[in-house]
């Protein structure tokens, strides 16, 4: 039962993260319609970020993680307006090659001002509670909170204000809202600054409890595209649903069958899923 | 009218401009060639992407004992010689590997080729005894890479089968003992899993669960953590690149682990005290950290110095620095610098006249690993002490 709650809430602070990158990435494929191959990239470039504003900047541990998120937002759009602008007209191959060229960039340009090496960022808050006899360190409980938070305001941010309501018109149908009058060029913009935001929070998050280096992106790049496919491409509550059950099946498979399980467990209910239903958990975008 | 001539003269001058710039860099290779002054030594190795500390490590090493030896000046049958490092990236890729060596040796004119990986070891001695001959300077504790009796193959650092059975003495304190085992899941970690298993069962210990992981993706130790610690392990086998295993070691003590860790060889103690609280690796056994050794002081300084480094100073810089001057010597003895196996031949007559920082090799065996006295270990004590020990190495 220990190990059960203990094993519990790590699934649930490495959903947290994954729900986190994935919403971002699920975002723009909604908005946009390419996959964003650099995420893993942007992903690791905002853990570097937080690094930066904690460690050189001496900012707290939470306004570190918000400056890294504007920063990155304000990256997103700079991207937006000098890559993917200019492509708009063409096929979505093009952007996925400019994806691939963006992340290279990003790989690059961190070993270049930070190095190859790994880097240790000290956990801000340390220390453990015991739940029902597991030991679960405040930062992962930090982690859950924190994603239940960001979640509940993009909800509202989407739903309520504005620029959210027009992000999910254009999601429906692009044309529809060009007539109405919503301007594509400024959705696109604040999409991939929200998306980049979501992304860079959840590596500020992880940050603590793993280590920085180049590479570190890879692996969730790869789990994350396939949460967005499980949880139907585009689709926000899959992203969400998605990020919790891969995360959590993760983790009970390398608990209660073996590791290598665990690893293996992603992709056999991604198979599964698409077996039954091939658009994903809330896949209602149909074939671009 | 005037806008296609534009675009046509554009296109001369640069194609021009290309052939120019092509004939210069074959006349400077051309020039370089014809001085014949130049050793190149090889090196294929992770450069970039994770665990690219590692490679950089030992290409720095390799890179102080070629400044020195330049600096002294390397005459080898009455003509004088620069020696060159040409390193190349594989990310740790056997496959790459392969293609890296080829280059070095056919394009670059490399007769030693260093690899501080086993895998690409492995890749390589599939192709230096074929079409091309080249030796290579083969930098991995496994011992499989000599089991494979390839004649150009030399073995820097000691066996790793020289180290598990005297770990599992001192972290071994009751006959039925739980081993728990997280060693990362490269291939050489495997290894090592599998050899520690062996030998305590052996030694009537119980093998829990294998839960070996990639060091290098997982994201959060804190699962397979918790499931190594629920089977109760008394000692627990970790390792892998130093700072991800300080990591894990510490998620472990956070878990509330109070047991013995036995640490393999690729982690290094003073680069795992850099990442986690020193206390949390208290009470675990692993290589001696290198400024324990004597005389090690000046070395480490020097090295700090030159790469401008605060960062740990470790064993498998030492190794490579000490090992580099051996190939150089055998080169004199063979009075040769692209005759592999006549570098080869003279390598038992080299080992004798080369000095070095620690651990100094004094002899090769047939199968050409490098032999030296005084091998050492080092167990942390619960007091935060490291407590250094003979290692007793096997005889070939």
């Amino acid at each position: 039962m220990t190990l059960f709650v203990q094993q519990l809430a790590n699934g649930l602070a490495l959903g947290g993260i994954y729900c986190l990158a994935a919403i971002g990435l699920t975002l723009v494929f909604g908005v946009l319609g390419f996959p964003n191959l650099a995420h893993g990239a942007l992903y690791m470039l905002g853990a570097y970020l937080t690094f930066f504003f904690l460690t050189d900047f001496g900012l707290p541990y939470v306004v570190a993680i918000l400056a890294a998120a504007v920063v990155l937002a304000l990256l997103g759009v700079v991207l937006e307006r000098l890559v993917f602008h200019p492509l708009r007209n063409k096929p979505h191959t093009h952007h996925m090659i400019a994806t691939v060229g963006v992340m290279f960039f990003l790989v690059a340009l961190v070993q270049e001002i930070w190095g190859t090496g790994f880097l240790r960022m000290e956990s801000p808050v340390d220390g453990q509670v015991s739940v029902l006899g597991a030991q679960v360190s405040w930062q992962r409980i930090i982690i859950i909170v924190t994603a239940v938070a960001v979640l509940l305001l993009l909800t509202w941010f989407l739903k309520r204000s504005p620029h959210g309501q027009a992000i999910e018109a254009i999601e429906q149908d692009r044309i529809g809202a060009a007539l109405v009058g919503i301007n594509p060029s400024m959705v696109s913009m604040v999409t991939f600054a929200v998306s980049l935001a979501l992304v860079a929070i959840a590596a500020g998050l992880v940050a603590p409890i793993n280590l920085l280096s180049p590479g570190m992106g890879d692996a969730l790049g790869l789990t994350v595209f396939a949460i967005i496919i499980l949880g139907g491409l585009g689709s926000l509550p899959g992203a969400i649903v998605g990020g919790f059950a891969i995360a959590i099946a993760e983790v009970m498979a390398s608990t209660y069958i073996s590791v290598a399980a665990g690893e293996a467990a992603i992709f056999v209910i991604l198979i599964a899923v698409l077996a039954i239903k091939p658009t994903g958990i809330f896949g209602a975008v149909a074939q671009r | 009218m005037t806008n296609r001539l534009t675009t046509r003269t554009y296109r001369t001058v640069a194609a021009l401009a290309g052939v120019g710039m092509l004939a210069a860099v074959a006349a400077c290779g051309g020039s370089g060639d014809s001085d014949g002054g130049t050793i190149v030594i090889g090196y294929s190795a992770g450069l970039s992407g994770g665990a690219a500390e590692y490679g950089v490590n030992v290409q720095n090493g390799l890179k102080m004992a070629i400044d020195e030896a330049n600096e002294a000046g390397v005459e080898i049958d009455g003509t004088t010689y620069t020696v060159e490092l040409e390193s190349l990236d594989d990310q740790y890729q056997p496959g790459t590997t392969g293609t890296n060596v080829q280059r070095l040796v056919e394009k670059e004119g490399a007769a030693v080729v260093f690899i501080p990986h086993a895998g690409g070891i492995k890749a390589a001695q599939e192709l230096n005894s074929g079409r091309t001959e080249f030796l290579i300077g083969a930098y991995s504790s496994d011992p499989a890479i000599l089991d494979s009796g390839n004649e150009l193959t030399v073995m820097i650092p000691p066996s790793f089968d020289s180290y598990v059975q005297p770990f599992i003495d001192k972290v071994m304190t009751k006959p039925n003992a739980k081993l728990g085992l997280m060693a990362t899941s490269s291939e050489f970690g495997q290894e090592w899993t599998k050899a520690t298993i062996e030998k305590w069962e052996a030694a009537g210990g119980e093998v829990l669960a294998k839960n070996n992981i990639d060091y290098g993706t997982v994201s959060d130790f804190a699962g397979p953590v918790a499931k190594t610690l629920a089977g109760k392990p008394d000692v627990i086998l970790v390792g892998g690149p130093s700072q991800p295993t300080a990591l894990l070691i510490e998620e472990a003590r956070e878990q509330g682990f109070d047991g013995a860790f036995l640490i393999i060889d690729q982690a290094k103690f003073e680069e795992l005290e850099e990442f986690t609280d020193p206390e949390n690796l208290n009470n675990s056994v692993g290589i001696m950290p290198l400024p324990l050794y004597e005389g090690t002081e000046q070395f480490i300084a020097d090295y700090q110095e030159k790469f401008s480094s605060d960062k740990p100073v470790n064993a498998d810089i030492a190794l490579n620095y000490q090992a580099l001057p051996i190939f150089l010597e055998a080169m004199k003895i063979a009075k040769s610098v692209d005759d592999p196996k006549a570098i080869r031949d003279a390598m038992p007559e080299a080992v004798k006249a080369v000095e070095g920082v620690f651990f100094v090799p004094d002899s090769i065996t047939d199968k050409g690993h490098l032999q030296a006295k005084g091998l050492q270990a080092a167990y942390r004590n619960a007091q935060g002490e490291y407590e250094p020990f003979d290692i007793e190495q096997p005889q070939e």
